[in-house]
């Protein structure tokens, strides 16, 4: 349970204006689209809760992401609520620099439902050293 | 002390923890690639189980009441039924629908977003305390609140109070009102005592579990006695007789999936920077097991299987035997321990700890040489989210940046 309550209640990115996911934020409050806590992205995806408004997940889970982590079936942002997920990309879709931890601007974003979802933690050698999630029963795909 | 110093695997090389690591990888994919139809089966063939024995049991109570002759038994069967069903339902469905174990499924009745299970607990607390506290910090001291439920002195290193004196008695008490103890788990005590708790967090977590406990006590002690007419109270005893044994049984497999002799602890330091074959290797020490029949299994929700379970919580639990066949196979390669006894022995063993661990560490002995009180004072209770976050700074270069 987070201190915020739904998607209203969170505070709002000053570059992009749109809502600032829960996992974009660090515990002394500050946060930006622009980047991902890793301790808030496990936090959320073992405790099961949406990764924008920090609240109870439903089915079926929305994961949001790039063109290219669908290719790979491995996501950075854990799990969200559909409103969330399509809140959040409204956001930063066309932004000009890297959000939600990717490290340049993104070309295309995709939101995928899934029944549910795969926790990676990284390896040793890992270039990528965040944890990743991929879909186990993807039912639908499409680009926002 | 890094978590590679740990002596029990002092005799790895990297490249064979790395090896270990694979190997277990590669188990992982072999379970998560065959999970079919057949495990669906096992879940829903276990939940008309538990639904038929709570409809079976209420009923039962309900009517037997209205006869003086069947009465007391009713009452008896009745209430032994209602315990199984609770049991059931806590233990082998909801702890392990509400880990995602059955998601892949996509049923949106049987998943880790919508289940709400039959204890005072609130799952939305549930599924922060167990699969993100304890599960992600699993026997780390001053961070997996369950060493003890933040009641209990349980490990050596955990600093004496002549509170904890008292020890065998606040145990008896939590055993008996375990579900009381669960349900104010998440709100942290030892937090809302040291002043550090969001009041904002506090008064929505109090306001849910209150909600919740408000459910289950008129559920059980006015709702179903109701149908009893005027023998209500013979059906509220049956009830509490029914959550009472399943507060005493799922008290007794928790304390054994982490307190038997052997089961080991881990200080903060020992975590920074692990690696995902580390993670595994603490969650193997970290857990101890139990040996019994299948029903047995499946009356603990297959926490037996608890190293399997720390390895793997999101695998179908009904596969965790299975899965310990390869798991102790590979402690044997690697040789490394692999703690388990028969469920009497495990309990044994954790009760005895409760109560040495009662004294300070000078009138009694300990399993560990290496461990003396003192040398690593470890505060009661858990981390506050601000000291989580700053004491795992592998964020890599994402929280680097928000910093
Ligand atoms: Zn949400």
């Amino acid at each position: 349970m987070i201190g915020t309550t739904g998607l209203d209640e969170r505070p709002r990115d000053p570059e992009l204006g749109g809502p600032v996911p829960y996992v974009c934020e660090d515990d002394d409050g500050r946060g930006s689209l622009r980047v991902l806590s890793k301790k808030r992205v496990i936090q959320c995806a073992l405790s099961r809760i949406c990764a924008v408004c920090g609240e109870t997940l439903d089915h079926p889970l929305v994961l949001l992401g790039t063109r290219e982590e669908l290719d790979r079936m491995e996501f950075h942002v854990p799990p969200v609520h559909e409103a969330c997920g399509e809140a959040v990309s409204a956001a930063v879709v066309g932004a000009p620099f890297g959000v939600l931890g990717q490290d340049g601007p993104v070309e295309r974003w995709v939101l995928v439902s899934t029944g549910g979802f795969e926790h990676e933690r990284p390896q040793r050698f890992d270039p990528d050293r965040r944890p990743r999630f991929r879909p186990n029963k993807l039912l639908s795909t499409r680009e926002v | 002390m890094a978590i590679a110093d740990v002596k029990e695997y002092t005799h790895l090389t990297a490249e064979e923890v790395e090896q270990l690591g694979a190997e277990l990888d590669a188990l992982r994919t072999e379970i998560e690639e065959s999970r079919n139809s057949k495990d669906a089966d096992y879940i829903y063939k276990m939940i008309r189980l538990q639904r038929g024995l709570a409809t079976a049991a209420r009923i039962t109570l309900g009517v037997s009441a209205y006869h003086r002759r069947t009465r007391l038994p009713g009452a008896v069967v009745g209430g032994a039924m209602l315990g199984v069903a609770k049991i059931l339902e806590n233990m082998e469905i909801g702890h392990n629908v509400m880990h995602g174990q059955w998601d892949w499924m996509n049923d949106p009745e049987v998943h880790s977003s919508n289940w709400e299970w039959d204890t005072a607990q609130p799952a939305e607390q549930w599924k922060h305390s167990h699969n993100y506290v304890h599960h992600q910090f699993t026997n780390v001291l001053g961070y997996d609140n369950d060493i003890g439920y933040g009641i209990l002195r349980m490990a050596r290193e955990q600093k004496w109070h002549p509170v904890n004196l008292g020890q065998p008695l606040y145990n008896a008490a939590l055993a008996t009102l375990f579900q009381w103890g669960v349900a104010l788990h998440d709100l942290d005590l030892e937090a809302i005592r040291k002043g550090e708790k969001d009041p904002k967090v506090m008064k929505k977590q109090l306001k849910q579990i209150w909600q919740k406990g408000r459910r289950q006590a008129v559920k059980d002690y006015v709702v179903y006695p109701a149908l009893s007419g005027p023998h209500f109270m013979t059906t509220v005893y049956a009830n509490a007789a029914a959550n009472v044994t399943r507060n005493l049984w799922s008290y007794v497999i928790i304390f054994c999936g982490h307190f038997p002799d052997g089961a080991m602890h881990f200080t903060e330091e020992q975590i920074e920077d692990e690696t995902r074959p580390e993670w595994y290797l603490r969650q193997m020490l970290g857990s101890a097991n139990f040996e019994g029949s299948e029903m047995l299994h499946v009356l603990s929700g297959n926490l037996g299987y608890q190293v399997e379970h720390h390895l793997f919580p999101d695998l179908p639990s009904n596969r965790y035997g299975e899965i310990s066949v390869r798991v102790r196979q590979l402690c044997e390669k690697y040789k490394l321990p692999y703690t388990t006894g028969p469920l009497h022995q495990q309990y044994g063993q954790a009760l005895r700890t409760i109560i040495k661990l009662s004294l300070p560490n000078r009138f009694t002995s300990g399993d560990r040489e290496d461990v003396m009180e003192g040398q690593m004072e470890v505060a009661r209770g858990r981390k506050s989210a601000e000291e989580l976050g700053s004491r795992r700074p592998e964020t890599g270069k994402y929280a680097a940046a928000a910093s």
